[in-house]
């Protein structure tokens, strides 16, 4: 969860732009209550990844045929933002944003037993990366400089 | 005279199986609140100077924050936050709450948490303590 703080007054401005951004990325917007300065979006991307999937072929081979691990197949990735005031004369803005994502997972076999698909499991994205990109992209978005904490 | 009594049993033990084919009748007071709701119901709600709900309902949203909480739902015509995590460090355990926000009179508001634990009701009233102490550090800090 990183926040961002931004010199303005207009919350409004600050909110649609990162709307904009989370557009930009890929995500669509599917709440928002401007009020309360809060914005969710979602995007859906297939989650396969090359290093699970050579996983998947060594343990069978392994274990000699006999257990198939289930991999992740398709993935939902969430954002939640609350933009917010955080001094009397809201002349400072608060960005706080987070994202997650739920997985799901393919079938498997683990000797005799099938493992059914639709298995989920559900993560924070703690990658650094990913929120200076975000704010990166909002501080051009509304020409100010974001400042840290 | 023996078939007869044989063949009557036969219809009232019949007549008793039949019993479980019924499909099960909702309980009269199944929506009125449990024993266990209306304890916990007045340690659910404290009421907080505001200066207004619009003040309150963005407090709220910072408190559940700083408590690791991801915000599902954010309503403020209703005043009404919904959010959810995982009761770490067990990631099996889903920790939800709801969140209302009611104007008393000018300047005050009562703020209610319903919190579940997976699907129970948090009966502990520790917990609701922890999160209203939370709620009031973080309207003191909005008030700098």
């Amino acid at each position: 969860m990183q926040t961002r703080l931004f010199e303005t007054k207009d919350e409004r401005e600050l909110l649609s732009a990162s709307a904009a951004v989370l557009q930009d990325l890929g995500f669509q917007v599917e709440e928002s209550a401007k009020d309360v300065g809060f914005l969710r979006a979602t995007k859906e991307r297939s989650a396969r990844e090359y290093g699970q999937d050579i996983g998947r072929f060594l343990t069978f081979l392994l274990s000699l045929g006999n257990v198939i691990i289930p991999v992740d197949l398709h993935q939902k990735i969430a954002a939640t933002l609350i933009a917010r005031p955080i001094n009397q004369e809201a002349t400072r803005q608060e960005v706080r944003i987070i994202f997650y994502r739920v997985v799901w997972k393919g079938s498997g076999q683990a000797d005799r037993q099938y493992i059914p698909p639709g298995q989920q499991k559900m993560e924070m994205l703690r990658d650094p990366a990913m929120y200076q990109q975000f704010f990166a992209k909002l501080s051009k978005a509304v020409f100010l400089e974001a400042f840290t904490l | 005279m023996k078939q007869h009594a044989f063949l009557g049993l036969l219809m009232i033990f019949g007549a008793l199986l039949m019993q479980g084919c019924a499909a099960p009748e909702p309980a009269q007071d199944l929506l009125a609140p449990t024993e266990a709701q209306m304890k916990i119901r007045s340690i659910q709600s404290r009421t907080f100077d505001v200066k207004d709900r619009q003040r309150a309902i963005r407090g709220v949203i910072a408190a559940l924050q700083d408590l690791g909480f991801i915000i599902e739902r954010a309503n403020e015509p209703l005043g009404l936050v919904t959010a959810a995590r995982f009761a770490e460090p067990n990631y099996y355990d889903v920790l939800g709450v709801t969140v209302t926000v009611r104007q008393v009179t000018e300047g005050r508001m009562i703020i209610r948490a319903n919190a579940i634990y997976n699907n129970k009701p948090i009966e502990d009233p520790k917990v609701y303590q922890n999160f209203f102490a939370t709620l009031e550090r973080s309207f003191f800090v909005a008030k700098e």
